[in-house]
C-alpha cells in the first residue's frame, strides 16, 4: 500500500481532525500514512484516540500556514511549514502522495514548487467532486468538475488540457471506461460564451480518446449528463460554493421547519431515513477531497471544515490515486494530444 | 624455587543478581483468543493445541527473555495464569511445548468447583482470583525477586497487576486493598484471603513493569493514571524494546523478535520502524536505546535503510556513537507512580481502563 503524506496542521479542526482521520485509516486499511506537524501535539491527540501506530509515521514540522495568509508571502517565510515539509516529503519518495485540508492558494503553490509538472501541461487544476443524479445503472453518483480555483482565466488549450486530465482521474479513480465531458457554458449551441469557450468546443469535439457530449449548462450540472465537467477557475468556484451552500441551505430550512410545527415534525420524522441519506449525498465529509491535477505526484486537497472522517476519506482517494497511477494516465493522454 | 609474589585483589562479595520473574496472562496476551462472542467462547474448550495461535513475536520474546538470563547466569521463572478453567490445561500445555516455550508454573482457575458450590456471579470474577494468586506465587520467591507482568486490555490485568506491585511494595495497606475489593464486588473469602496474604509477603519494589497488551487498541492515554510502570505496548517489538532497555533482553533477542514479526506474521520492516518510533515518542523507550536498537535491527536488515544522504548520515552514526557510551543501564529503582488513588479509581473518579471485576 502507498504512503500518504498528511498535513495534520492545515485546516478549520487542525490537528485533531487529521490525526483522528490519519488514526481511523490505520485501524482500518493497511495504508501508511506520515503525520507532518507539530509532533508533541500530534502525538498528546494520537494517544487519546484508538490508532495502529504501524501505520503511522510522525515527521516534525515547526511552521503552520493560515487559512487566510496570503499564498506567496506564506511559502516565501514559513519554509518548514507543515504543508512544504509534506510536499518535500513526496518529493524525496518518502510518500507516494500528500493531502491538506490548509490554504488551498498555498497547496497549488507548494505543489508548483516541490512537483514537476506533467511533461506538456501548461497550468494545474483543482478538481472537485459533487453528488448528482445518476441517468443510467453504474454510473458514478458523483461527478468531478475542474478548474474550481487554481486559475482564474483560461484559454481554450489549457481547457481541452483539463478535460484531458479529468477524464483520465475519472477513468481511475471513478472506474468509468469512458467518462462524458461536458464544458460548462452557457447554452448548448457551440458557438455560446464567447471565442474561448467556442474555440474550446470545436477541439474537444475533434478530439479523439475523449467522450465529449457538448455544452453542458447550468440547470444540466446536477443531472448525469455529464461526468466531467470542465471550466476556467474562476467560475468553477463560483458553482461549487453555490452547490455547497444550496445544500446547507436545504438543510437548514428542514432543520427550521421541523421546530416551526408538529405537523412537519412528523412528516420529517416519517422522512428521517430520507433526510439523513440527502444529507450524507450533500455532506462533503463522505467525498474525502479533489485532487490537483497537472502534477507528476497525487496531491489531494481536503475541504477547509474537514472532520476526522473526511481526512480518513482523502486519504483513501489519495491512496486510491497513487495506486491507480492517475499522474501516468494524464501524461499518456497529454503525450497523445501532442 | 624461584618464589612468587602473588597480587591479589581483596575481595568483596558480590550480592548474586535477583532472580527474573515472567509472569502472562495467557488468553489475549500470549494467545490470540478469540471470545469476542458467546459461539467463540463455547469453540475455545474443544480446540487442539495445534489451532491456538500465539500473539505475533510473543514465543520468540519469551524465549529471549530466558535465554538471556541463563547467559547472564542470573535465575529465571517463567509462569502463565489463565482465567480458563482447568479443562483445557491439556491443549495449552501442548501448544506451549509445540511453540518450545519452557515455563515453570501454570495457574488455571477452577470453575467447576465454583459452579458446583453455586457461585455463578464469580465465574467471570478475575481481579480476587488472579490477585491471590500473584500473591501466593510472591510467597515462594526470594525477597528480591523482580518481576515483569503481562497482561491485556480486554479485562481488569491493568488494574490487578497495579494492585499486586503497589501491595507487594507495602504502598497498598490491606484495609485499602479490601475497600478496593469490595467496590469491585470481589468474593469476600478472596478478600481476606489476599489481604491475609499481603501481610504475610516481604514488602519489597518488586514489579519492574506491567506491559498491556493493546489487544483492543485501546488509546495509551486511558493509562496515564497506572503511571509510568505500567506500558502499553501494541505489538511484542515494542515490549521487547522496553526490555532491552530493562536490560534483561539483549539486541540479539529483539532481533529475534522482529525476526518472527517479519517472517511469520507478515509484517513490514516499515511497520516495525513505526513501532519504535511510537514507544520512543510515548517515553517508554529512550531516545539512546531507539538509536542503538535501530542501528543493530538496520545492520541486520530488519528496519528498512533510512536512505539518509551523506551529511544525515554522519550525524546519524555520530549520535549511535554518542547513544553507545551512554549505553542503557537497568534502573536501580522500577519507576513506580508516586502513588495511585486506588479508591478513587475503582469509584470511577478517576479515568482507568476497565476495572471492572468482570
Amino acid at each position: 500500500m502507498p504512503t500518504i503524506a498528511v498535513d495534520a496542521m492545515g485546516g478549520d479542526f487542525a490537528p485533531e481532525a487529521a490525526v483522528e482521520g490519519v488514526a481511523s485509516v490505520s485501524l482500518n486499511t493497511d495504508i501508511q500514512c506520515i503525520l507532518v506537524g507539530n509532533e508533541r501535539r500530534i502525538q498528546k491527540i494520537l494517544e487519546s484516540v484508538p490508532y495502529n501506530p504501524e501505520n503511522i509515521n510522525i515527521v516534525h514540522a515547526s511552521d503552520v500556514i493560515g487559512m487566510a495568509e496570503d499564498p506567496h508571502e506564506a511559502l516565501r517565510r514559513r519554509r518548514d511549514a507543515s504543508l512544504l515539509v509534506a510536499c518535500r516529503l513526496v518529493e524525496q519518495g518518502r510518500a507516494a502522495a500528500a493531502i491538506s485540508a490548509g490554504n488551498t492558494g498555498a497547496a497549488v503553490l507548494a505543489c508548483a514548487r516541490h512537483f514537476p509538472m506533467i511533461p506538456g501541461i501548461r497550468k494545474a487544476a483543482l478538481a472537485s467532486v459533487y453528488p448528482r443524479q445518476i441517468e443510467y445503472p453504474g454510473q458514478d453518483y458523483l461527478a468531478l468538475v475542474l478548474d474550481v480555483g487554481a486559475t482564474v482565466r483560461c484559454d481554450a488549450s489549457e481547457l481541452v488540457q483539463f478535460a484531458l486530465m479529468g477524464s483520465a482521474y475519472a477513468r481511475r479513480v471513478s472506474k468509468v471506461a469512458a467518462p462524458r465531458v461536458g464544458l460548462l457554458n452557457m447554452g448548448r449551441e457551440e458557438t455560446k460564451g464567447g471565442t474561448v469557450l467556442a474555440e474550446a468546443h470545436r477541439r474537444l469535439r475533434t478530439l479523439s480518446g475523449i467522450n465529449f457530449v457538448g455544452n453542458v449548462e447550468g440547470h444540466e450540472l446536477a443531472t448525469g449528463r455529464a461526468d466531467v465537467i470542465v471550466c476556467e477557475g474562476l467560475l468553477g468556484n463560483v458553482v461549487l460554493k453555490l452547490l455547497e451552500g444550496l445544500a446547507e441551505v436545504v438543510v437548514d430550512l428542514t432543520a427550521a421547519a421541523g421546530q416551526r410545527s408538529w405537523r412537519w415534525r412528523a412528516g420529517l420524522a416519517l422522512l428521517s431515513s430520507d433526510v439523513g441519506r440527502l444529507r450524507e449525498l450533500t455532506n462533503y465529509a463522505s467525498y474525502g477531497g479533489a485532487p490537483i491535477l497537472g502534477f507528476e505526484h497525487v496531491f489531494i486537497k481536503a475541504h477547509g471544515r474537514s472532520t476526522g472522517q473526511a481526512i480518513a476519506n482523502a486519504i483513501k482517494v489519495a491512496a486510491k490515486a497513487a495506486r491507480d497511477r492517475v499522474p501516468e494516465e494524464i501524461r499518456a493522454a497529454i503525450a497523445e494530444l501532442r | 624455587m624461584k618464589a612468587r609474589l602473588v597480587f591479589r585483589r581483596a575481595q568483596t562479595p558480590v550480592a548474586p543478581a535477583p532472580r527474573l520473574v515472567y509472569l502472562w496472562d495467557l488468553d489475549k496476551t500470549y494467545l490470540k483468543s478469540d471470545f469476542d462472542s458467546l459461539r467463540e467462547l463455547v469453540k475455545i474448550p474443544f480446540e487442539k493445541a495445534e489451532d491456538k495461535i500465539a500473539a505475533p513475536g510473543v514465543t520468540a520474546l519469551i524465549r529471549g527473555l530466558r535465554n538471556f538470563a541463563t547467559r547472564n547466569r542470573r535465575e529465571v521463572r517463567v509462569y502463565f495464569i489463565s482465567a480458563s478453567p482447568p479443562q483445557i490445561a491439556r491443549a495449552i500445555t501442548e501448544k506451549l511445548a509445540l511453540d518450545g516455550v519452557v515455563y515453570d508454573g501454570i495457574v488455571f482457575k477452577d470453575q467447576l468447583q465454583r459452579l458446583m458450590h453455586g457461585k455463578f456471579r464469580h465465574l467471570r470474577e478475575q481481579v480476587g482470583f488472579k490477585l491471590t494468586e500473584l500473591l501466593k506465587s510472591r510467597r515462594q520467591e526470594p525477597p528480591a525477586a523482580r518481576e515483569y507482568l503481562f497482561g491485556d486490555d480486554w479485562e481488569s490485568d491493568p488494574l490487578i497487576y497495579s494492585l499486586y506491585a503497589d501491595a507487594v511494595a507495602g504502598r497498598v495497606a490491606p484495609d485499602e486493598l479490601a475497600d478496593v475489593l469490595r467496590a469491585l464486588r470481589v468474593d469476600p473469602p478472596l478478600i481476606d484471603e489476599a489481604c491475609a496474604l499481603v501481610k504475610e509477603v516481604d514488602h519489597a519494589d518488586a514489579v519492574a513493569r506491567i506491559f498491556i497488551n493493546l489487544e483492543r487498541r485501546t488509546p495509551p492515554a486511558n493509562f496515564h493514571s497506572f503511571g509510568f510502570r505500567l506500558v502499553p505496548t501494541f505489538n511484542y517489538l515494542q515490549t521487547a524494546a522496553c526490555l532491552y532497555e530493562e536490560g534483561v533482553l539483549d539486541q540479539g533477542g529483539v532481533a529475534e523478535v522482529a525476526r518472527s514479526l517479519l517472517e511469520d506474521s507478515a509484517y513490514s520492516a516499515d511497520r516495525l520502524a513505526n513501532s519504535l518510533a511510537d514507544v520512543e515518542r510515548r517515553g517508554h523507550l529512550s531516545h539512546s536505546a531507539a538509536l542503538l536498537l535501530g542501528e543493530s535491527l538496520r545492520v541486520r536488515q530488519l528496519l528498512p535503510d533510512e536512505g539518509l544522504p551523506r551529511r544525515m548520515r554522519w550525524r546519524a552514526w555520530w549520535q549511535c556513537l554518542r547513544a553507545r557510551l551512554r549505553a542503557p543501564q537497568p534502573p536501580a529503582v522500577a519507576a513506580a507512580p508516586a502513588s495511585i488513588n486506588y479508591r478513587a479509581m475503582v469509584a470511577g473518579e478517576l479515568p482507568a481502563e476497565s476495572h471492572s471485576a468482570g
